[in-house]
């Protein structure tokens, strides 16, 4: 009973997960920049539905609207202000890696300051579990997680295959140059990619708030998940980013079954680490590694 | 006041000899490493527990740090060989995360989140070095051969091929180079000196445990050398003095809450990072010496 347990909330948080490293990898795919700062705009949207769901106890639709604003604030001027200068004198990957990290430290630390370090809770009527089979433990919020997981995902796959913008994104990420000659702005594009890949964010952002609570540095650690799961996935491959999400929080889960709860991280980087060794392209990778 | 100076300048040689090292796969071997605080922990690591265990002697706690770390480095050497990019940087962090994740699990040997507390003082020559000023001169006794020997390293034929091989692979291999051999000496020997500077922090603090050892410290070292400016000889140790020194700054401004202070150093980190990046990505040498090469 406990694996199922604990397949359950693997395929929760995987879903999860898949979400934030579905809107990493749309980013990173289509501009090659690193945004390690992904995090902090899952922290931050969280931790603004916090704010305005516990503690001014507006009503949910409200919070989730604020979280939504908030993170796709954050994305687009962390591409005006910082990515977009240091691409105009050819920054190198690295570059733009020093100055994501530094901009997600910073954010993790003013979170910190505003609503403190310590961890917590967002109580909502749908966070309690209840108990299905005897031992077997769900909660409403499971089954709202993958609902919601799977929508957004039709929802971008729609928009990616159907609109104009998106086409014009996944021309992007094949040949920026071209893009450039048929008159799209790729800097326009690029505030689209980044606009979208942190609205993602969102709905994740709202449900691990709501089902495990949250703490300033769990920016951190959903960054590192999200950039495994994009490797893991193939870079560019969104369908990859998504499964290895799925993979990455059922492998996490699972191996609560055999190790310590503290190996749990572990776990996802040995996944990690095998697959660069053993198939760096990926599940579906396009690209073959040099 | 004193005794502060002397703290700084003690961190300062220690973190150098990171910077330098990471410099020297960073900047010529083209490895971007974000492993590189977990060598220095099990630098730091085996110092500790050679000291606890069987003797403090410098001249053998070095040496058994620089070999374990030297051995596992081979670990980092193996993603090293096969992939580049961000893959690469994906391996190493991976790796990071392990470590960390090992130096707070294995508790025999690492005193777990706790730590190992009592680790003795540094022995030379039967002589206990506990005095501050004694250690800086340990510190700086450490810090200038590293520099020496990477200098001369760079300089010789197998710097060449090292940025050969930075530069274009394929062409090194091309020209007879024996590409995987000289990125995993260059990887081993970079790690290795890493190790002595584990051992000096151990011995310098007398006490060490996992946080000392997380992925933001490889970050920070990352920036120290970046901001310095990658692949020049100085870069790396402007780029530590910088940011050793910056946080130091905080704490004289009496005005700033001081249960906050921590927060406000790591976001003064960060700004500068960010800032460094927009405005001077280059580092502060390199952008100097940029015409000049």
């Amino acid at each position: 009973m406990l694996l199922l347990q604990l397949l359950i909330n693997g395929v929760q948080a995987g879903a999860l997960y898949a979400l934030i490293a579905v809107g990493f990898s749309l980013i990173f795919g289509s501009t090659r920049i690193f945004h390690f700062a992904h995090g902090a705009t899952f922290t931050i949207a969280a931790y603004v539905f916090y704010y305005v769901y516990s503690l001014l106890q507006l009503h949910w639709l409200a919070a989730v609207l604020a979280a939504t604003v908030a993170a796709v604030a954050f994305g687009l001027a962390v591409n005006r202000l910082v990515y977009t200068p240091i691409q105009k004198h050819e920054g190198s990957f690295f570059t733009v890696f020093v100055a994501s990290f530094g901009v997600g430290i910073i954010a993790q630390n003013v979170c910190g300051m505003l609503f403190g370090r310590a961890f917590v809770s967002v109580d909502t009527p749908l966070s309690r579990s209840v108990e299905l089979l005897p031992d077997l433990y769900v909660s409403p919020l499971s089954g709202i997680a993958i609902v919601i997981a799977l929508a957004f995902f039709a929802g971008l796959q729609a928009f990616l295959m159907r609109t104009h913008t998106g086409m014009a994104l996944r021309a992007l990420s094949d040949n920026p140059g071209l893009v450039r000659a048929y008159g799209l702005s790729p800097q326009r594009l690029s505030m689209a990619v980044f606009a979208l890949g942190s609205l993602l964010v969102v709905p994740a952002a709202v449900l691990l708030a709501a089902s495990s609570g949250l703490q300033p540095a769990l920016g951190h650690h959903i960054m590192l998940i999200s950039l495994a799961a994009t490797i893991v996935g193939g870079v560019g491959s969104l369908r990859g980013a998504a499964c290895a999400g799925l993979l990455l929080g059922l492998a996490e889960n699972l191996a609560l079954n055999w190790f310590e709860p503290q190996w749990s991280e572990a776990v996802t980087f040995i996944v990690l680490f095998l697959f660069i060794l053993f198939r760096p392209a990926g599940f579906f990778g396009r690209t073959t590694v040099s | 006041m004193l005794a502060y100076l002397l703290n700084l300048a003690t961190l300062i040689c220690i973190n150098a000899v990171l910077a330098i090292t990471l410099n020297f796969i960073m900047g010529y071997a083209g490895i971007f490493s974000l492993a590189h605080a977990a060598f220095f922990g099990v630098g730091a690591y085996t110092a500790a527990y050679v000291a606890m265990h069987a003797s403090a002697s410098l001249f053998l706690a070095i040496p058994a740090a620089m070999l374990v770390t030297g051995l596992l480095s081979l670990v980092l050497a193996l993603p090293a060989l096969r992939v580049r990019g961000e893959y690469f940087v994906a391996a190493s962090l991976g790796l990071q995360v392990l470590a960390v994740t090992v130096f707070s699990e294995w508790k025999s040997v690492t005193g777990g989140l706790g730590g190992t507390i009592g680790i003795p003082p540094a022995d030379l020559f039967g002589h206990a070095v506990s005095d501050p000023v004694e250690f800086l001169l340990l510190a700086l006794a450490c810090l200038v051969p590293v520099i020496l020997v990477t200098t001369v390293l760079l300089r010789s034929s197998f710097g060449r091929s090292l940025k050969a091989i930075r530069d274009s692979e394929s062409a090194a291999h091309a020209s007879g180079k024996n590409v995987a051999a000289i990125k995993t000496l260059s990887v081993v020997f970079s790690s290795s000196l890493a190790g002595i500077a584990g051992a000096l922090y151990a011995f310098y603090m007398g006490f060490i445990n996992v946080e000392s050892f997380m992925l933001d410290t490889s970050v920070l070292l990352m920036a120290m050398v970046i901001i310095g400016g990658t692949g020049t000889l100085l870069g790396p140790l402007v780029g530590t003095v910088l940011l050793m020194a910056l946080p130091g700054l905080f704490s004289y401004m009496s005005f700033l809450p001081q249960t906050e202070i921590g927060s406000i150093q790591q976001i003064a980190y960060g700004l500068a990072m960010v800032l460094l990046m927009i405005y001077r990505p280059g580092g502060i040498v390199g952008a100097r010496s940029k015409g000049a090469a």
